[in-house]
């Protein structure tokens, strides 16, 4: 249990060639104590080098790593007193299920009883209690993977437990259940856990705090309602949400409103001090609303495609050369042809340069 | 069709069964035969076509001076030599192995696989390339003609097979677990014996039958280093001939000496069907 701190951290896998690429920009960022914090964003972003970079796997090229403000950048990973999973179940194979979750403790010459107790209470959130004595070889991947966990979990005073991934190769109804699991462990531990996805159900459903990553670049840190309804740039538009943002070519046309192939689209934004005319205008589809009347913020658009999800009904709509998605009422009776779609001014989140503004 | 299959696998699997058994039982028969049953008719069955006798066993253990040959010492050298060069071999090669297999090593162009590389050519060079500079440094230190210089050499000629087999092996073993092993509070070398080590021992065993193997059956260079001293196996068989073979003696020789790999096969066996290491991951 400890506040972590990243100052300044950066990191090249070839810091000594003559033009170093960067697998993680220089970024700063302070985890606190006994939150629950998600990364997300696609392969190759850096997340997992991230993670490493505070089990101390991997050294970064630049910067400070404190644990509770104390500098841990030169400390070797035995010494950190951390936990991390990774995407795939690793475990002792010649040991049985006990002495698996037991080895940490061991490690770290814990007394018999408290490494007993440890494992014990551990075993029974995991539900791994029938197995102690069985060789942990011979169970299944998800037990294998709780495994896994538990090892993180069995240190009380770890100062973190990263997750890489963890439920990949679990199944969706038990992985429901462990994450609500390791929020129960979190509010009952006060354990900082990080949690490294690229699967933004599992980012939202589990974390007080979501980290986007792309290319190397932290892109936003937000609440998961901040990251859908104001996404600072258009990746994380993209990127968060089923479907994506739409994102739409336009014009600063005056004080508050865009224009997209001539049509008036008033937003919030004050964009007198914009340079560029030219802006993108992102809204996401849940926002947009099927309208009786041509009016104020309305785009007609032809209807091309109805798919039913059952709880809700996705609308692909042609407007010219753009495309707009739009999730509605799965009751809404709704005919191919052409349709009004509203856009509400407070939804629209405009962006110069792929940013927020 | 699957009828025929399994009529054909048996078919090979009982002709190659003969193929490998019969020059045993050729050996089993001979070495109770005397030189009459040897020479004057072809016979087969013991009491009926001839009368067995233990003189072809018998005069292995007999001292010279009383007609015999004496193969205990230079079989017992030959154990020796073979298990401590085998033993030190598995424990050089295997930290070798794995450090070429977790660390990045540079050294001008050299790199891990170069390192490897250069560990295999050593056994890829005829043997008669490395037969001069060994008698030269083996005179030179003083250890020509001993057991200790034998040990040398053969670590020498043993190590790669251990380094190649384990690097492989090692390669296998996903990093995560020394990773997690690091996480859970291990140093690196508690890592490597706590954790990494036990998951390795079917390439161990698999190193040590090899590096037994080719220990016990090496004749040249038992043959090129020891004059009168020391005498391994190999070569105080090939000795056994003379003017007028003692096909009796040379087959329960023969015997003996395969004896030790045909138990280490078994035991192996046993244990690589046993041991593996499915369930590490995944």
């Amino acid at each position: 249990m400890a506040k972590i701190d990243l100052s300044n951290i950066s990191h090249s896998y070839n810091p000594n060639d003559a033009n170093p690429t960067y697998a993680l920009n220089p970024f700063s960022m302070t985890w606190e104590n006994g939150k629950r914090y998600a990364i997300l964003g696609p392969s190759g972003c850096g997340k997992t080098t991230m993670l490493n970079i505070v089990s101390g796997l991997v050294k970064p090229s630049k910067g400070n790593i404190l644990f509770d403000e104390k500098d841990v950048t030169n400390l070797i990973t035995e010494e950190r007193n951390i936990a991390q999973v990774f995407q795939f179940p690793v475990i002792y194979s010649t040991m049985t299920v006990y002495d698996n979750l037991a080895f940490p403790l061991k490690c770290r010459n814990f007394s018999k009883e408290k490494i007993d107790e440890r494992v014990k209470s551990v075993s029974d959130t995991l539900r791994l209690s029938s197995f102690l004595n069985l060789p942990a070889r011979k169970l299944t991947a998800d037990q294998k993977q709780l495994i896994s966990l538990g090892r993180g979990l069995v240190r009380e005073d770890v100062a973190g437990v990263l997750m890489d991934e963890p439920l990949t190769v679990i199944d969706p109804d038990l992985k429901f259940r462990l994450r609500r699991n390791l929020k129960e462990i979190n509010d009952q531990y006060k354990t900082t856990l990080v949690y490294v996805t690229h699967d933004q159900n599992e980012a939202m459903t589990f974390a007080d705090n979501i980290i986007v990553m792309d290319q190397g670049e932290i892109v936003q840190v937000g609440l998961p309602k901040d990251l859908f309804e104001r996404p600072k740039t258009t990746f994380v538009g993209y990127f968060i949400g089923s479907p994506a943002m739409n994102i739409f070519e336009s014009q600063v046309s005056s004080e508050y409103s865009v224009k997209i192939n001539n049509i008036e689209i008033k937003t919030n934004s004050n964009l007198t001090k914009l340079k560029d005319k030219n802006v993108k205008l992102g809204i996401r589809s849940e926002f947009i609303n099927v309208v009786e009347k041509e009016g104020e913020n309305t785009i007609k658009a032809s209807l091309t495609r109805v798919e039913d999800f059952g709880n809700f009904k996705l609308l692909t709509a042609n407007m010219d050369n753009f495309v707009i998605k739009s999730k509605v009422d799965r009751e809404l009776p709704i005919s191919i042809g052409d349709i009004n779609l509203y856009i509400p001014p407070e939804k629209c989140c405009v962006y110069e340069n792929e940013k927020l503004i | 069709m699957e009828k025929l299959y399994t009529f054909l696998k048996y078919t090979f699997i009982t002709l190659w069964t003969v193929f490998i058994v019969a020059p045993f039982l050729w050996a089993v028969s001979t070495s109770f035969k005397d030189f009459q049953s040897v020479n004057s008719k072809v016979t087969y069955i013991p009491w009926l076509d001839f009368e067995p006798t233990l003189e072809g066993w018998r005069v292995l253990v007999k001292s010279p001076a009383r007609g015999g040959v004496d193969i205990v010492e230079p079989y017992f050298n030959s154990i020796f030599v073979t298990c401590t060069a085998s033993l030190v071999s598995i424990v050089l090669g295997t930290l070798a192995a794995y450090a070429l297999s977790r660390f990045t090593f540079k050294a001008g162009f050299v790199r891990n696989n170069d390192i490897t590389f250069f560990f295999i050519s050593q056994r890829i060079m005829p043997p008669i390339v490395l037969s001069i500079p060994f008698f030269i440094f083996l005179s030179t230190i003083g250890l020509l003609d001993s057991l200790l210089g034998l040990v040398v050499v053969y670590i020498v000629l043993l190590m790669p097979i251990a380094v190649w087999i384990m690097v492989d092996f090692f390669n296998r073993v996903p990093k995560e677990l020394d990773e997690t092993a690091l996480i859970d509070g291990c140093n690196p070398y508690q890592a490597f014996y706590k954790v990494v080590l036990p998951n390795s021992i079917p390439g161990l065993i698999v190193a040590g039958m090899f590096c037994i193997i080719f220990g016990w059956i090496d004749f040249f260079f038992a043959f090129i280093l020891t004059f009168t001293e020391v005498q391994l196996l190999p070569v105080k068989v090939v000795a056994l001939n003379s003017s007028i073979t003692p096909w009796w003696s040379l087959s329960a020789s023969a015997l003996i000496s395969v004896a030790p790999l045909i138990i280490v096969a078994f035991v192996v066996e046993r244990y690589l069907s046993k041991g593996n290491l499915s369930g590490a991951l995944k």
